[in-house]
């Protein structure tokens, strides 16, 4: 399960630095700074499947424990779309501001630009750039994979992002449905982020789907998980960093947001497991 | 109410077929004609349902009008049916309720699929599109994803186990190994199935039917036109379909196929007839999971004993009470998506009459099942034969 990109094992040098959502984030009394743990001689590059949006989204969920943020600034490296989905409103005068940096790091912050060196995983140069080419050829290419529209995706997005989950009575349902039995249901709350492993599968590059045919083989194929959420729904996801953990049915996982795969020159961004 | 009869059916060789949808479709419907008893001519048809995913896009609308102006069905109502691989099961059930209705006294159920003229990339693309896209595929998942949650389920609530998929796998390459439509048609030791290639942990590639191109004509009559045509008719006893979540995350259990046990109630009851009377059934093992599951949920087994079932020999040909899949089954016959259902009754059709090869008959068959899915298990279809009209 285990794939050899990662040479060495990675140590967080500041003490204010945690591992969260399979990044390294350093959190401070105004913001916080999240970096990818992936580095390539000591300067950190974007894993398979992260980059700026992913990382800012995995700081702001850090962030929601401390304090409430309901409107970001960002730069142009962000997709608004996906804080949207989130429930972010973007304000160009709103407190706090999302700045990329030239690497793989963001700071989220109302005061200065949060900034530092944590040490992080050292990856394989090959494996990082044949993952970058990869992406940059799926997003320019047609697809040939099963076509999910810009609008259809959005449509769902805050349930895909968000877990936002609908209700009926004291059912939550998720992913959404247009209708249960006879009856349509009402807009629920978001899930927790958090479930338990009720099956797994990896996937040979060779058996995944076409919209995953260019990562896969770099990859040394992909692994889904199917979970029960612990709010009640079930849900089918991608597992993200598996190079740490072998899924194990009972086991917990949580979630963190992602790219998908890419389509018609779009990033499709979802959740996805992160092994616990 | 009327009766209804197979009084022909047909097919090609599947595997990978040189010819294209036309011939290949003439090729199957000359098959059907050919074993028809009495005089027959195509003109005497007066519908047709053609079950086809139309994979790869070739033809995709009006299949059914394409394909039957080259088997002398002119101008009669055609139309293409498609509920992913049960599309043709699914056609079948169209055929006998248009006769079962009054409208139609000679109705023909077929189909077809062009599988292996694909770019491996566009392969992959066809072989998905039957599934939960927005939820399923995009979190990863082919259908060997899908089935393979299923498996590893299984095997954590029933105390299954990889063997167990072994043993089918084994069992229905020895069965396909002397049929001459086989794609597959070769001896597998159980060391081999044991240790082939992963495709989808836990599934191998002895646990997954291969892609294969082919057509399946077959030919149903009303009671009074049956008798005229053939000597040795095949009766359709019973006739259930079924339908589930088209993903598994709203189903609320993965180690069963509703579709299946809603689909199997509903045709034993027509039939009057339990599990314990089917003598063979042709059962939609497009991954070994999937025949395990179906063995339970057809009744042939109890729930969670499906493993059990498969590791006892159950189903080898006639060493049990049932024989599954004597054609080979999809996994060693071949999986043509649209024509499998009804190459899954022309093996019965055949069987039933005594005229397959002499080393995979059934003894003394006279009841038959056909278990035909769509994708995994939003859609099913099982319809049951006899030698007797009830």
């Amino acid at each position: 399960m285990c794939r050899q990109y990662i040479r060495e094992g990675y140590q967080v040098s500041s003490n204010e630095c945690i591992r969260w959502q399979g990044n390294l984030a350093c959190l401070r009394i105004d913001g916080v700074m999240v970096k990818s743990r992936h580095t390539i001689e000591g300067a950190h590059v974007f894993g398979p499947d992260s980059d700026h949006t992913t990382l800012a989204i995995s700081g702001l969920s850090l962030l929601s424990d401390e304090c409430t943020i309901q409107s970001v600034c960002i730069d142009g490296n962000i997709e608004a779309s996906i804080l949207l989905a989130c429930g972010y409103s973007i304000d160009e005068k709103a407190e706090w501001s999302i700045s990329c940096g030239e690497d793989a790091c963001v700071s989220i912050s109302r005061g200065a630009i949060q900034k530092g060196r944590v040490d992080g995983f050292e990856i394989d140069e090959e494996f990082h750039s044949k993952i970058s080419e990869a992406w940059l050829t799926e997003l320019s290419a047609v697809s040939q994979g099963a076509f999910v529209s810009e609008q259809a995706y959005l449509s769902s997005s805050s349930a895909r992002m968000n877990l936002t989950s609908q209700k009926m009575g004291d059912l939550l349902i998720w992913p959404p449905r247009e209708m249960v039995g006879s009856e349509r249901p009402e807009e629920g709350s978001a899930l927790r982020w958090s479930g338990i492993i009720e099956s797994w599968t990896k996937l040979s590059a060779g058996g995944a789907p076409s919209e995953f045919s260019l990562r896969a083989p770099i990859l040394e194929g992909i692994s889904t998980v199917f979970v029960r959420l612990i709010d009640g729904p079930c849900g089918v996801f991608l597992i993200a960093d598996d190079e740490d953990n072998l899924p194990q049915i009972g086991g917990d996982v949580n979630f963190a947001i992602r790219r998908l795969y890419a389509q018609d020159g779009m990033i499709r961004y979802g959740l996805k497991a992160l092994i616990s | 109410m009327v009766d209804v009869a197979v009084v022909g059916a047909g097919q090609t060789k599947y595997g990978n077929h040189p010819l294209g949808l036309k011939g290949m479709w003439a090729e199957a419907a000359e098959a059907a004609y050919a074993s028809i008893d009495g005089d027959f001519e195509p003109s005497q048809v007066d519908e047709a349902f053609i079950g086809s995913v139309a994979f790869g896009g070739a033809q995709l609308g009006n299949t059914a009008a394409l394909l039957t102006e080259h088997s002398g069905l002119d101008n009669i109502p055609v139309q293409r049916v498609e509920n992913a691989c049960a599309s043709s099961g699914f056609a079948f059930r169209d055929a006998w309720m248009a006769i079962k209705s009054g409208q139609a006294d000679i109705v023909v159920a077929g189909g077809i699929e062009k599988m292996n003229d694909l770019s491996p990339e566009r392969k992959r693309f066809w072989l998905g599109v039957s599934g939960d896209t927005e939820w399923e595929r995009l979190a990863g998942l082919t259908f060997p994803g899908t089935y393979a949650l299923m498996a590893r389920r299984h095997f954590h609530e029933f105390g299954s186990n990889h063997d167990d998929l072994v043993h089918i796998s084994v069992k229905n390459h020895m069965h396909g190994l002397d049929n001459e439509y086989a794609h597959l048609r070769k001896d597998v030791s159980f060391e081999k199935a044991q240790s082939g290639f992963m495709v989808a942990d836990p599934l191998t590639l002895y646990d997954c039917c291969p892609t294969s191109d082919g057509a399946s004509c077959v030919i149903l009559a009303a009671d009074h036109v049956a008798k005229k045509l053939s000597e040795d008719p095949i009766w359709v006893l019973g006739s259930g379909a079924g339908s589930d979540h088209l993903a598994l995350h709203d189903r609320p259990s993965i180690t069963q196929i509703r579709s299946t046990q809603m689909a199997s109630a509903k045709a034993y009851s027509q039939a009057g007839i339990s599990a314990a009377d089917i003598d063979l059934a042709e059962v939609h093992d497009c991954f070994t999971i999937a025949e395990l599951m179906a063995t339970e949920d057809l009744g042939f087994a109890e729930r969670g004993q499906g493993g059990v079932f498969a590791r006892n020999g159950i189903g080898r040909l006639n060493e049990g009470d049932v024989t599954i899949n004597p054609s080979g089954g999809l996994k060693s016959k071949g999986h043509p998506l649209g024509a499998t259902g009804t190459g899954q009754v022309v093996e019965v059709f055949k069987q039933l009459r005594g005229e397959v090869e002499q080393s995979r008959q059934v003894r003394d068959a006279g009841i038959a099942l056909t278990h035909n899915v769509g994708g995994s298990g939003a859609t099913c279809a099982v319809n049951i034969f006899g030698r007797d009209i009830k």
